[in-house]
């Protein structure tokens, strides 16, 4: 498995598509921008969600309202994020490949989302109670947390390179 | 004032925070995540407004209160994001002086908060009517591109 994700990661610093993106003067900071604007608005729109869910923002609305009108963004933001950073991969992917601090945010970034799609399916719920169950507001920080780490792992990532 | 500009950022490259902030294994990646941890929460908050004021996010509120709630954290994010960004710039403060890429951030940066001010002061009035004005749709979209382009400025800095 470990041999053929390196090929795969060989083959695709060399596709055609990469190092056009790379070699391009214009082309690869827009899609880096891209990638920090998606950034910001999927951990923008998580994390207002997760603070309603604490009780700290938005108390005006119900914490479903909140989600409903905040998450379509937040998968926008996501698959945005993925695509971008799909090319910032690919044009250095194997030495991505090796780079731990690139795994772990990869594993964090699963771990986020993988809480985000659970509050998003209980926000409703959550909304109708007339307090906000604990479990929620544990599910909403630990959703703060794992997004911090994944913007340190990414950091990290900038930092470590040798690109 | 050049030689002023340039005294001062001698001087902020001098002090303890910003040669923590430089020299430490550790405190620089936490600069940094304090940084784009504020700016997370300014840039997530003021777009998803004008999203909604371009009409393309959020219609089961009114626009003005949809706006209203988000702008506590949008400044709580923007002091985090100036907390870590003046750090940033004041470890290689006399660097970033002369960086063009820099520069036009920082430009930007001024030109988006003054935008940002104007329709946080008027989505009360424009996000109360039952259409939303064109110099609302205007105004957010020229919000967006500001940010966007501090974005794009800031990702080439490295490269100058």
């Amino acid at each position: 498995m470990h041999d053929w994700l390196l090929s795969f990661c060989q083959w695709l610093e060399h596709a055609s598509l990469i190092e056009a993106v790379d070699n391009s003067t214009w082309l690869y900071p827009a899609i880096e921008a891209t990638h920090f604007f998606s950034l910001f608005m999927l951990v923008g729109t998580i994390a207002f969600v997760d603070l309603r869910v604490l009780g700290l923002a938005g108390r005006g609305q119900t914490v479903g309202e909140i989600a409903e009108q905040l998450f379509p963004w937040t998968w926008i933001s996501l698959g945005l994020a993925v695509v971008t950073g799909f090319f910032m991969f690919g044009s250095e992917a194997t030495a991505f490949f090796d780079s731990g601090y690139f795994r772990i945010k990869l594993l964090v970034i699963v771990a986020g989302v993988v809480v985000a799609g659970i509050i998003q399916r209980k926000a409703r719920g959550w909304g109708q109670s007339p307090a906000i169950p604990a479990g929620a507001k544990v599910a909403a920080l630990v959703s703060l947390l794992l997004w911090i780490g994944v913007i340190l792992a990414a950091t990290e990532v900038a930092n470590h390179a040798n690109v | 004032m050049h030689e002023f500009l340039l005294a001062v950022c001698k001087w902020l490259e001098s002090t303890s925070a910003a040669r923590v902030t430089r020299e430490s294994l550790w405190v620089y990646p936490f600069v940094q995540l304090i940084h784009f941890t504020g700016l997370s929460l300014w840039v997530g908050t003021i777009a998803i407004v004008d999203l909604r004021f371009l009409g393309l996010a959020g219609r089961r509120q009114p626009a003005a209160q949809f706006a209203e709630q988000f702008i506590p954290w949008t400044w709580t994010g923007f002091c985090i994001g100036v907390l870590g960004g003046g750090l940033l710039f004041s470890s290689a403060a006399s660097t970033f002086l002369v960086n063009p890429a820099f520069e036009i951030k920082f430009l930007l940066v001024l030109l988006g908060l003054a935008c940002h001010i104007v329709v946080q002061r008027k989505a009360g009035k424009w996000g109360g009517a039952t259409e939303i004005p064109i110099v609302a749709k205007l105004a957010t979209f020229t919000e967006l591109a500001l940010w966007i382009g501090v974005i794009v400025a800031a990702v080439e800095i490295p490269n100058h």
